[in-house]
């Protein structure tokens, strides 16, 4: 069945006034760090051109700024540069080419910055700082607003002549306009502040100037919040009463939603796995009950049923499928020729696409290995001579080989120790709320059955398994292994009652009763487990020497659902505390001593379980035997992920997609 | 004075003994050395400088530390660039070479890390692969490659780093190295063969090293007492030895904030210079900001050159002005606040009390003394306010030959700045209104103090006016339920003239709720609890003092308090606050808690508008009064309102 049948509403096209687009799927805006020096670069025509190829029924850019006071992050698109138009018109110019429509999203971030970059004052409706910045803003004046103002439709013309075919005004997430909307940071007393009329009248002036200055023949839309989830802040009454009020104007020709403050409540914006899909339809529901302009939901929409569906129960006319197609450019083509099976999910893990943006670095995917580098790295071609390659491991380094080799053009066999595929990926996505996680392999798998990748299962490799084969190539992912700690004694008999985690995932070990879980990771290893644990009636106190559970996961904002889940589970959480020995104790309890690094103070505590979250080491063993017999077995050797060094699905992915170019 | 005079490394000679050390400045394009870059250097050379070491270049691809980070292959324009500017003043000029191993990250490098054992890094927890025999000779003929690329550039020589952020360093240490082959259980084998290899591909130029001399982690790193024999065997293959301080687990102590003492590794270096043979010159490093202290160093034989990296960021013409008159040199503060760029944001370097360093090409400033401005401004200058910014609006403004009148409504100048520095371990913040006031006095300024200025003399004042008139409280952190709490600066105050005690009781418990999580509120702790105040901080973070990551005192910061006692109650909003109590509520769990003792109020404040406000006065505002932030925007805002008038 076609995708165009399977799903009745998503291939429609709409029109958005004078812009009529293809299908509802929008790539919304999102930030992608891929300017330079305020301009738009090849890193983002090819991105843009990757998603117009794969069937995207409208991209939306990411935010362009207006004003010179505007520039919270480094990699800013500085649209009041008129240098920018070369970096529209190659933009324009290849999305157009797959006859699809671009808009430009243009922007003031108001006090939702620093000084740091512009060394300019910030400026916001009031002298209120920003959460994150912590920067105490300039209340701007009236001939402020009115510079403010000017900057929009100048730079909304400028993306018209620069060939885009609608504006977007995001008055949602991170915007002057959105701190003129909520009451949260809008003090004023003036006719700017008060009233819902009065925050929304700068709103209301940027929306009539870029209208004049676009004329009517290019779309104009407004991205409004309808829940900044912050005392004090907008809600959806407010939100509903805005869009109705930007409709009674007659100028602009949609309405995109969002929810949240990207400085406050982000983890809201971009949820995670751990926040259910469709957790933001609520917004456009409403709105469109006040409007009949179109209106686009968002919110986690990873496949294309999903997406369907929230226009079929009339949440929505349009959806933003921002990490779906991040994750996979042609998201939308496979769904029209019914192949939604081939689509590789999105993870909503935040690791490599919102988790970089935070640190300043370019936009990737965790699981796709182009995103990003759509221009630098080239399309596979098959070569010649086909070699038989031969991956020892079928978690996600050894799979990502087999697709990197097989797409080559190379025969790939992969043998796998255990029973099914996904190495710890496998154990990792058993626990409450990371199911999705394990999508990788699905993906993985769906790829390699397309490629032709043998895969065989219950295959242990060694040297004569793999001599016996005889293939041009090895490439060992072989993975990691549990690294005993020197705290821990070397003697199995005067070591406590302990495991660790993947042990425990595995049910290779059951703790109860009080459990101590000792984190050195970071990540989600340590509150996967304690959740777990906790879930199945355990006492659990995680121990890190870090300020903090958890570090990690403030990055691909898990932490605020983290610690609200902690708390609701009763699980404590210890910092900057260093284990100084473990031993079996009394009364069938253990033993473990904590030192109080800060201070040099000493504790112990007497759980019945120690369950240990410890940098594993690299399963290295194979590799080494191979590489030292290479030239006799004459064999070439590889090996990738966590037989390389221990470290996270991405880092496996991206070694085995390079493995396969350079074969 | 011994620091001017001329010193032999190698086989160059430097015209005086002060270095201007290796550091990151964010100023390069994407790799590579910029035309910032070049500028930035040139400045310190036209300063008088004696040595200039260049920001460090990565000598193999393996290594991208941070998204700027310099890799020696593409540095060849770039330091042909500074080679030539600072041949042009006299000053040497060699590159700092260096791998980050296992301290680095592989988000730009999309590849593994390098070290020689899988220790994570402390802060990111990325494992390194352990480097095989190939990787290590990748690295060694990186060295030889970098350094043959830096000496036909025209540089004098390189420096080798094992301080740091260095993989020679973490093949020193047994933190790092726990290696079963020969450079494992010979573990100067690695740091010998890269200094060889830097030596063979420098040909006559400089070989000098930095070494760390004490990793602060004596159970397995390199000690003070270890160190003279690493030294010792080193520094018979190097042209200098520089000493540092610092390990993968004490990051910050290699270029540590105000709360580390100037001079701090003056000991260290000492020992380190007695202890070995050889006869090379030995450089000392670690916030030496004062001329004095330097020359004390080197007239105690503890060194033969003196780092003052901070110093020169601060004033480029520190050796020009030690010369002349040390007392005009503008004083470094120690606050890491702009120039610890190795940050994800990237911040391009500057400072916080002289904002043209790293902006020398868009804001350049040849010695204004020299160049009085060629128009009038139409009559007197009138600054009203003697905070960072009215003084430095003043100074500007005078040394371009305009007359300026500034009036200050307290009894001193200064500002917030010295009821800042009143902080526990702030003491050095005060240097820089010091200095700007020794300097509107010498550059005869009248200055009137102890008088608010009024708005009809304001209106009938002939000429341009600037307003720095600073701050007033800010709103109370929760709904406020009876009396205001003390603001920290109330707090400062009083700890300046010794009258805590009539603000705070003998024996009372303390809250400070501080939602910015930066030096202010941090400080007024560490005041406090010394005094026998039970101190409790309140914040909304998941720890105390979450900004002070950027300055480098977070984790030292945390340590403090902890050994002073302080409670710290993280994670929660604040309710309601009065003098004498607080109400906060767990932002996670809901839990709510009502804390009774003295409030402090560590919050943002707002700007000062009363003036401006009214009728008749035309004037421009810069610093707090536009929006209180820190020192370094009053000084920026300052100099360039003089400059638009």
């Amino acid at each position: 069945m076609s995708g165009a049948r399977q799903f009745r509403y998503l291939f429609e096209p709409l029109k958005l006034g004078p812009v009529t687009i293809p299908n509802r799927i929008v790539f919304s805006a999102h930030l992608t760090n891929y300017a330079q020096g305020g301009l738009p670069t090849d890193q983002h025509v090819a991105y843009y051109e990757a998603r117009a190829r794969g069937g995207a029924g409208l991209i939306i850019t990411e935010e362009h700024s207006v004003h010179p006071t505007d520039w919270p992050y480094e990699k800013m698109i500085h649209a009041f540069k008129p240098e920018v138009l070369d970096g529209y018109r190659r933009i324009t110019r290849a999305v157009h080419a797959h006859s699809t429509p671009i808009f430009a999203q243009i922007n003031h971030n108001g006090g939702q910055a620093s000084s740091m970059y512009s060394r300019l004052p910030v400026w916001a409706p009031s002298p209120v700082p920003d959460p994150m910045f912590r920067e105490v803003p300039k209340e701007v004046d009236h001939a402020e607003i009115a510079e403010i103002v000017r900057g929009y439709a100048e730079v909304a013309a400028r993306c018209v002549e620069g060939g885009f075919d609608g504006i977007e005004l995001q008055c949602s997430h991170s915007s002057i306009v959105r701190g003129f909307l909520s009451p949260a940071t809008n003090k004023r007393t003036d006719r700017y502040g008060g009233s819902l009329e009065n925050r929304s009248r700068m709103l209301h002036e940027i929306v009539a100037a870029v209208r004049d200055a676009i004329g009517p023949d290019i779309a104009l839309g407004v991205r409004l919040c309808g829940d900044e989830l912050i005392d004090e802040g907008t809600r959806i009454g407010d939100a509903v009463e805005v869009a109705g009020a930007l409709e009674r104007r007659g100028l602009i020709d949609y309405i995109n939603t969002s929810i949240g403050v990207a400085t406050a409540s982000l983890f809201v914006i971009e949820a995670s796995m751990h926040i259910p899909p469709g957790y933001a339809l609520f917004i456009p529901s409403a709105i469109r009950a006040r409007v009949d302009l179109p209106v686009v939901g968002v919110g986690r929409f990873k496949d294309p049923l999903q997406a369907d569906r929230a226009i079929a129960d009339g949440h929505c006319d349009l959806v933003g499928v921002v990490r779906g197609q991040i994750a996979d450019p042609e998201f939308a083509a496979k769904a029209r020729a019914g192949m939604t099976e081939q689509t590789r999910l999105c993870l909503s893990c935040n690791q490599e696409c919102v988790g970089r943006m935070g640190l300043n670095r370019w936009l990737g995917c965790i699981e796709n290995p182009m995103t990003g580098r759509e221009s630098v790295l080239p399309t596979p071609v098959v070569r010649d001579p086909a070699r038989d390659v031969l991956v020892i491991g079928a978690g996600p380094g050894g799979l990502q080989s087999a697709i990197s080799a097989a797409a080559h053009g190379h025969r790939v066999t992969v043998v796998e120790r255990s029973d099914a595929p996904g190495g710890n990926v496998r154990w990792a996505a058993t626990v409450p709320n990371r199911a999705e996680l394990g999508d990788v392999i699905r993906n993985q798998l769906v790829e390699c059955e397309s490629l032709g990748v043998k895969i065989e299962y219950g295959v242990s490799a060694d040297l004569s398994l793999i001599s016996s084969r005889r293939p041009d190539v090895v490439v060992v992912a072989t993975g990691s292994e549990f690294n005993p700690p020197y705290w821990l004694p070397a003697d199995q008999e005067a070591r406590p009652r302990s495991t660790d985690v993947v042990s425990v995932l595995r049910g290779l070990a059951e703790p109860s009763g009080d459990v101590l879980v000792v984190d050195l990771l970071g990540f989600h290893e340590a509150t996967s487990v304690a959740e777990l644990l906790a879930d199945r009636g355990c006492n659990v106190e995680i121990v890190t020497p870090a300020m903090v559970v958890g570090q990690d996961l403030g990055i691909t904002l898990d932490m605020e659902n983290w610690w609200m889940r902690a708390e609701a589970k009763g699980i404590r959480q210890t910092t900057d505390r260093i284990v100084t020995h473990a031993a079996p104790g009394d009364d069938g309890r253990i033993e473990v001593g904590l030192m109080y690094h800060l201070t040099g103070a000493t504790e112990t505590r007497n759980p019945d379980w120690l369950v240990m979250s410890l940098p594993p080491r690299a399963a290295d063993g194979l590799y080494l035997e191979l590489k030292a017999a290479e030239g006799q077995l004459g064999i070439e050797v590889h090996r990738v992920g966590d037989a390389v060094a221990p470290r996270r699905i991405h880092a496996a992915v991206v070694d085995g997609d390079r493995v396969g170019r350079v074969l | 004075m011994k620091l001017l005079s001329t010193v032999i490394l190698g086989n160059a000679e430097a015209s005086n003994r002060v270095m201007f050390g290796p550091h990151t400045t964010n100023l390069g394009v994407r790799r590579a050395l910029s035309d910032k870059h070049i500028a930035y250097y040139r400045r310190r050379a036209a300063g008088g400088t004696g040595i200039i070491v260049t920001e460090e270049a990565s000598v193999h691809p393996s290594d991208w530390p941070y998204e700027r980070a310099p890799l020696a292959s593409e540095c060849g324009p770039g330091w042909a660039g500074i080679a030539e500017a600072c041949r042009a003043h006299g000053s040497l000029a060699v590159a700092a070479l260096g791998h980050s191993g296992g301290q680095g990250t592989s988000h730009w490098s999309q590849a593994p890390l390098w070290a020689p054992s899988d220790e994570p890094e402390v802060n990111t927890r990325e494992i390194p692969k352990i480097m095989e025999p190939d990787d290590i000779a990748a690295v060694i003929g990186g060295f030889e490659e970098a350094a043959a690329l830096a000496s036909e550039s025209g540089l004098d020589g390189v420096e080798i780093n094992a301080g740091q952020h260095s993989l020679i360093r973490q093949f020193i240490s047994g933190l790092t190295n726990r290696r079963g082959d020969e450079y494992g259980t010979d573990k100067l084998l690695f740091a010998r063969e890269s200094i060889e290899a830097a030596r063979r591909g420098v040909g006559e130029g400089i070989v000098g090293l930095r070494l760390s001399c004490d990793e602060l982690a004596p159970w397995a790193g390199i000690t003070p007492e270890s160190a003279v024999d690493i030294a010792g065997e080193l520094a018979s293959l190097v042209d200098y030895l520089v000493v540092v301080k610092g390990s993968i687990f004490s990051v910050p102590a290699t270029r540590p904030d105000t709360h580390v003492d100037a001079g701090f590794n003056l000991d260290l270096v000492r020992d380190i210079r007695a202890g070995i043979d050889a006869a090379v010159p030995v450089v000392a490093q670690g916030s030496i900001i004062d001329v004095g202290q330097a020359e004390w160093a080197l007239g105690d034989e503890r060194c033969d050159l003196v780092e003052m990296t901070r110093a020169q960021i601060a004033d480029a013409d520190l050796v020009a002005k030690a010369a002349t008159d040390p007392a005009r040199i503008r004083p470094c503060i120690l606050c890491n606040q702009t120039c610890q760029v190795r940050d994800n944001r990237n911040p391009t370097i500057t400072c916080v009390v002289d904002p043209r360093a790293g902006h020398e090409l868009d804001d350049p400033d040849p010695c204004p003394s020299v160049a009085p401005s060629v128009g009038g401004i139409g009559g007197t200058l009138l600054v009203v306010g003697g905070g960072p910014a009215g003084m430095e609006a003043a100074r500007v403004a005078a040394e371009r030959g305009h007359t300026v009148r500034l009036i200050e409504a307290r009894d001193q100048l200064g500002g917030m700045v010295p009821i800042a520095a009143a902080g526990s371990g702030r003491e050095p913040l005060a240097a820089i209104t010091d200095w700007l006031e020794s300097e509107i006095r010498r550059l005869g300024v009248e200055v009137v103090v102890g008088r608010p200025a009024s708005a009809a003399e304001l209106a009938d004042h002939d000429g341009p006016v600037v307003l720095a008139t600073g701050s007033i409280a800010g709103p109370p952190p929760g709904r406020l339920d009876g009396e205001a709490p003390l603001t920290a600066p109330v707090v400062l105050a009083a700890a300046r003239t010794d009258r805590v005690r009539e603000l705070i009781p003998e024996g009372s418990t303390v809250i400070i709720a501080d939602p910015i999580g930066g030096p202010i509120g941090v400080s007024v702790a560490e005041l406090l609890a010394p005094k026998g105040n039970e101190v409790i901080l309140v914040t909304s973070d998941a720890f105390a003092g979450q900004m002070l990551a950027l300055s480098g005192d977070l984790a030292t910061c945390n340590g403090r308090l902890a050994n002073l006692g302080v409670e710290i109650v993280t994670r929660v909003k604040v309710v309601s606050v009065s003098a004498g109590s607080i109400t906060v509520e767990h932002r996670y769990s809901g839990e709510s808690r009502t804390i009774e003792g003295v409030v402090v109020d560590a919050g943002p404040r707002l700007p000062d508008h009363r003036l401006r406000n009214q009728a008749g006065v035309s004037a421009t505002p810069i610093g707090d009064c536009v929006a209180p932030r820190t020192i370094h925007e009053a000084i920026l805002e300052a100099r360039r309102a003089v400059l638009a008038l």
